[in-house]
């Protein structure tokens, strides 16, 4: 009893924001009641179909979307190749590699803001949404390094060893038999890196300038910014852009708490 | 020492993760130092050496110091919420019931909600006249007139604190809760023989063994708190006034705004040793005590 209310205590604004999100505009400005008198689809009727060039809101939508699964492809192969390396090397597990890549996730990032900047301008990745690609993967690819770095070491050794003797090469061994072993931890690495991708914000707000690559927080916060708010289209798309979030992480939730603590709780 | 070629593969296995890392944290990171001895205006075509002048300049000016202040009234705040608050979570969440897996992934959703919807929504939750917040505490009778919670140079802190608190309750609560499973049950019932009461199997108990976690997470907040940018960007910009800015939203502030880029570096410099310091203590001297 006690747990559901303290559950309710924590993701009630959720459930108030989704319900106001069919508010109609007066009841949205006064103070209503928490569920809406008079529910209407008009908030996302605007945001959806009332299409401007500069609030193109399903557009930054497709953006975000095309980001954060190309993020999370190449972090797969990215980490799932460093994880591996890491879990079946002592001398790596042990050292000062898993340390240092949990360095790399309490790095500061924002004092990567003026070099990336000037890298990127340079680079031509500058409103380029494979700059967007580059930088993300490279944040998340640390933390999925480290998250299946513990799903590898669950994989029995003897079961590689006995590939090794059917004549297969660590490569092989790799891609047969120990990545579809690990596709629990790799379903929730990918989960990761498509979340983190998807809300991201501040590398967004310096690398992206047109209207037409801004991706779905970028093009939200630009709204908040008009001189006069529209709070009802504003709720439903914060509506939009929490939704895959939240329906893409209720199914892997469970591997994705032991693989996060797993890893904790050996450090 | 022989190295086999087994090992060297495994060596290589790492190599596309060391080339990004090197590219996105490595280099930036060495160019941030250089720049902040420049003198560089936005778009970067011109630059002179002024050495040590950044760093004079904001050491002698009072509004670098102020920012110093409130972020470091903006991390403590944070940390102490975010380790207290999940501490209690995790133990009320570490009970063996149905449903228990439903409710410690309904507490996640706060953490994993993006930042830019939940800074939205917050801003019109807290305004004044329109918002349920205020409406909350005036008809519990808690407040006779209207509070613009953000728009308040006394109150938009506080309040950005616990807003920033309930997003990251769930890293920490997950972090102990993990711990606290760790923890043999065995060692509680050695304690219940010996006749200790709950809060002093709390006390005597759960509160050393989880030290090394409370350590960790405690580690992991003070430096994502003190590199927090976004949530207070779109919540307040650092305003009222510069009530919220913080050293991250100056170094945007001065970097993208007023376009002196070599003086954003140097404040960059100094949030980098500053951190740097904190991680060194951290490793060198808490986590070998701990084994």
């Amino acid at each position: 009893m006690v747990i559901i209310a303290v559950i309710f205590l924590i993701i009630w604004p959720f459930l108030y924001i989704f319900v106001s999100s069919f508010k109609p505009l007066k009841e949205i400005m006064s103070r209503a009641s928490f569920f809406p008198v008079n529910s209407t689809m008009k908030n996302y009727q605007t945001l959806l179909f009332a299409r401007t060039p500069v609030r193109d809101f399903p557009r930054f939508l497709l953006n975000s979307f095309y980001v954060s699964v190309i993020t999370a492809l190449f972090t797969l192969v990215i980490s799932s190749l460093s994880g591996y390396g890491i879990a079946r090397n002592r001398r790596l597990r042990s050292g000062l590699v898993s340390k240092f890549l949990l360095f790399i996730y309490v790095f500061p990032t924002v004092v990567l803001l003026v070099p990336i900047y000037k890298l990127f301008t340079n680079l031509r990745l500058y409103d380029n949404m494979l700059g967007l690609v580059i930088i993300y993967t490279a944040l998340v690819s640390p933390f999925c390094t480290w998250l299946l770095v513990s799903f590898f070491e669950n994989i029995p050794k003897e079961l590689e060893e006995s590939a090794g003797i059917d004549g297969a090469g660590t490569f092989t061994t790799f891609t047969r038999i120990v990545i579809p072993l690990a596709a629990p931890g790799l379903v929730t690495a990918g989960a990761y890196s498509f979340i983190t991708a998807w809300g991201e914000y501040m590398f967004a707000l310096i690398l992206i300038s047109s209207n037409l690559k801004k991706t779905g927080p970028l093009g939200l916060a630009t709204f908040t910014a008009e001189q006069y708010i529209e709070w009802g289209p504003l709720l439903a798309g914060s509506i939009l852009i929490m939704l895959p979030v939240f329906i893409l992480f209720m199914p892997v939730s469970g591997y994705f708490i032991k693989g996060f603590t797993a890893g904790a709780v050996k450090e | 020492m022989k190295i086999r070629k087994n090992e060297i593969q495994q060596y290589l296995f790492l190599l596309p993760v060391v080339i990004i890392i090197l590219i996105i944290f490595a280099y930036p990171y060495v160019r941030t130092f250089i720049y902040s001895f420049y003198d560089i205006s936005f778009g970067g075509t011109e630059s002179n050496y002024i050495g040590f002048k950044n760093f004079s300049y904001l050491l002698s000016n009072s509004f670098f110091w102020e920012s110093l202040g409130k972020s470091l009234y903006w991390t403590l705040g944070n940390l102490i919420i975010q380790l207290v608050v999940p501490l209690m979570l995790a133990i009320l969440l570490n009970a063996n019931m149905r449903g228990i897996h439903l409710a410690r992934s309904l507490v996640m959703l706060p953490w994993i909600a993006p930042t830019v919807a939940v800074a939205v929504c917050m801003r019109w939750m807290f305004l004044p006249k329109i918002g349920i917040i205020n409406e909350i505490f005036s008809s519990i009778g808690l407040m006779s007139k209207q509070i613009h919670f953000l728009g308040n140079s006394s109150t938009a802190m506080p309040v950005l604190i616990l807003l920033n608190s309930w997003k990251f309750l769930p890293f920490g609560t997950l972090l102990i809760l993990a711990a606290l499973q760790a923890i043999p049950t065995s060692v509680f019932e050695a304690a219940e023989v010996d006749g200790a009461t709950g809060f002093q199997k709390f006390q005597y108990v759960t509160f050393p063994l989880l030290g090394s976690m409370i350590w960790f997470v405690g580690f992991l907040a003070f430096a994502w708190n003190f590199n927090t940018f976004d949530f207070i960007w779109l919540t307040t910009q650092g305003g009222p006034g510069n009530t919220t800015q913080t050293l991250p939203v100056l170094i945007y502030r001065t970097a993208f705004k007023t376009f002196r880029l070599g003086e954003a570096s140097a404040i960059s410099v100094f949030i980098a040793i500053f951190l740097i310091i904190l991680g060194f203590f951290y490793f060198s001297y808490i986590t070998p005590k701990e084994k």
